[in-house]
């Protein structure tokens, strides 16, 4: 408040004293016989007030000048009183004092405003050059581009991901600097952009060094106060690495797609000869059994005995080969068949397994230790085919056993899986064969001894392999065997 | 036992035939069976027409088919059997060799009456070709219009 009165004070007490230092000039002057020096003096009084301190002042000032013009230089001399001949002279020093207040007053506020868009502006460069600071912080590629692409700002992402430092980039065109690959024409894009204010895509840039990059790309819109277009903000985000990666995942899937397809033609061609193997090799087979059975009955008196044994022979042997392609085609059957999985108990299912074996287990001293066997989640009908091979080979190889003993039980595997086992005191078989039990045709023992067509292990493999479960076996020769098999507990660990 | 069905085997390998024949004739069933050696000299027996056109238009009393036929296959032939309405009436058995269970399905859902897998044993063989020989041709009562043969004796 007190500095408010303190700069009135000053103000006008400037007026006061140029007007009274130029009454003073003027007087001196005519004591030296200098005339007509009041006039111009007083106004440059008056024009040093308001040029200097304002409009109040100055007309503080012209009315002073105007009372020192009175009282000092126009006649009656020392009054205020004013000769009717010197009327005009007055009235015209009043309105040229009042111009020049005018004038300098118009003066000030130009200068006024002017300092005040300058102030203006010095705050707005201030505040963007703390955004434009901001914007350097963060890693994402900014830059602004005005109307015609020509890069105004580039921020340190920007720098970063390209590789062109500010001061290169800036002042030049962004496309041609970018060398940007466009999806569309660019006059589609501008016209989103103009209409939505937005736009956004993928383009295909390069950095400076040539090397490729793929950015997603942000456009927004810039307008000045009269809704007119400026600039264009971009931002970009680097997506090489995950173009690439789709890239590669998309060749991965077609490449999956297309061996599939492959697997699939083979699948086919494995269906069409196991079609074949089922209906045209069993006929012949059929005629060599049925012809040799006519024969041995209209010849066989005249024949001896080597004769009839050779017979026989062709009998068995034809016979064992209709077993064989009904194991091979039951086989292969496992592979080409959809599995149909549910809940499978499998203690109702070794029990009804063992009903099935019973013209085999018939007059067989067997002791029988099934132990608690919980429910797995599969295929019944495979997995009834596993336990038939596994349980139908404990019976046939602890054949020369007085007292045979088979234990069916579950044990510890991995987490979520259930682990069954079968023992025997059979023959059993020497461990260093044992990655050989498993292959299709592959027997340990002489036909004599032991009959089996050979694929009963590998259809168990099979059978358990598209359970996603594990198949292996220990044994000691002459001290019995035992095999395990892997199920999955519930259908999610058997989703593979 | 005194009448016998006609039966109608389509059958192309002659060594089948001669099997079949064989143990048909063990049980002296072998006298009304006629031998067609593909699919469409079937159909041209059934639909009297071609070699057949002068034929008495009875149906047989069973028909044993082969799926494996040259020409028109099986499941051809039994599809325009029972698509036919007088055809439609014919006891159709399926014997073939294929354990292949979409051949099985696939004559089911034709509408097949039965299924028989050939036995690779001869006995076993026999015994099919006999039961079915005496059930068809014997003991089941065809539909009518079907071809029957006074028994001798």
């Amino acid at each position: 408040m007190s500095k408010t009165v303190t700069s009135l004070l000053l103000r006008n007490g400037l007026a006061v004293v140029s007007v009274a230092v130029a009454v003073g000039v003027a007087l001196l002057a005519q004591s030296y016989g200098l005339q007509k020096l009041d006039f111009p003096l007083l106004l440059m009084a008056i024009a040093v007030a308001v040029w200097y301190v304002g409009t109040g002042p100055g007309l503080l000032a012209v009315v002073l000048a105007g009372l020192g013009f009175d009282y000092f230089f126009s006649a009656p001399l020392y009054s205020l009183d004013v000769n009717p001949v010197d009327r005009p002279v007055f009235a015209v020093f009043v309105v040229f004092a009042l111009v020049i207040a005018s004038f300098s007053a118009r003066r000030r506020r130009i200068e006024r405003a002017l300092r005040q868009a300058r102030d203006d502006l010095a705050a707005e460069v201030v505040e963007r050059t703390q955004q434009a600071s901001l914007l350097d912080l963060t890693h994402d590629t900014i830059f602004v581009r005005d109307m015609r692409d020509v890069i105004t700002y580039w921020n340190r992402g920007a720098e970063e991901l390209y590789g062109w430092k500010a001061e290169d980039a800036i002042g030049q065109d962004a496309h041609r600097l970018l060398q940007t690959v466009f999806p569309m024409p660019i006059a589609e894009i501008r016209r989103e952009l103009l209409g939505a204010g937005r736009w956004e895509g993928e383009l295909d840039k390069r950095k400076a060094d040539g090397t490729p990059v793929a950015v997603a790309s942000r456009w927004s819109l810039r307008r000045d106060e009269q809704e007119r277009p400026v600039a264009i903000l971009e931002t970009n985000n680097d997506i090489t690495e995950r173009k690439r990666a789709e890239r590669e995942v998309r060749t991965l899937n077609d490449d999956l797609e297309r061996r599939s397809a492959e697997l699939q033609a083979t699948n086919k061609e494995l269906e069409a000869f196991a079609y074949s193997i089922s209906h045209d090799l069993r006929a012949p087979l059929r005629h060599t059994v049925g012809y040799t059975e006519l024969l041995q009955k209209n010849v066989s008196p005249l024949l001896d005995d080597r004769n009839r044994r050779y017979m026989t022979l062709i009998l068995e042997s034809a016979k064992r080969m209709g077993n064989l392609i009904d194991d091979l085609l039951a086989f292969s059957r496992i592979g080409r068949v959809e599995t149909r999985k549910t809940m499978v108990g499998l203690e109702a299912l070794v029990k009804e397994v063992r009903h099935e074996l019973q013209p085999e287990i018939e007059g067989r001293n067997i002791a029988w230790t099934v132990g608690a066997l919980p429910g797995v989640y599969g295929d019944r009908s495979m997995l009834r085919l596993a336990l038939v091979n596994l349980i139908s080979n404990a019976v046939k190889f602890t054949r020369t056993r007085p007292q045979a003993e088979i234990e069916i039980g579950c044990t510890k595997g991995h987490p979520g899986e259930t682990v069954v086992f079968i023992r025997d005191n059979g023959v059993g078989f020497d461990m260093k064969y044992a990655d050989k039990l498993f292959g299709v045709f592959q027997r340990l023992h002489q036909t004599e001894a032991f009959e089996g067509t050979g694929i009963g292990l590998a259809t168990v493999q099979r059978i358990i392999h598209r359970h996603a479960g594990r198949v292996w076996a220990e044994g000691v020769v002459e001290r019995g065997a035992t095999f395990y098999f892997s199920v999955p507990q519930s259908w999610q660990e058997s989703r593979s | 036992m005194s009448e016998l069905g006609r039966i109608v085997m389509v059958e192309d390998d002659p060594n089948d035939v001669e099997l079949t024949l064989t143990a048909l004739a063990e049980y002296n069933l072998a006298n009304e069976v006629v031998v067609t050696r593909d699919g469409a000299e079937a159909l041209d027996y059934l639909f009297c027409r071609g070699a057949f056109a002068a034929r008495t238009s009875d149906n047989p009393a069973v028909l044993l088919l082969d799926l494996k036929l040259p020409k028109v296959d099986g499941l051809q032939v039994l599809q325009e059997i029972k698509s036919d309405a007088r055809l439609r009436m014919i006891p159709v058995v399926v014997l073939t060799s294929s354990h292949e269970e979409r051949d099985m399905v696939a004559s089911y859902r034709l509408g097949v009456n039965a299924y028989v897998v050939k036995p690779v044993d001869f006995h076993e063989f026999v015994n099919a070709i006999k039961e079915l020989g005496i059930f068809w041709a014997v003991i089941n009562e065809p539909p009518p219009g079907s071809i029957r043969k006074r028994e001798a004796g």
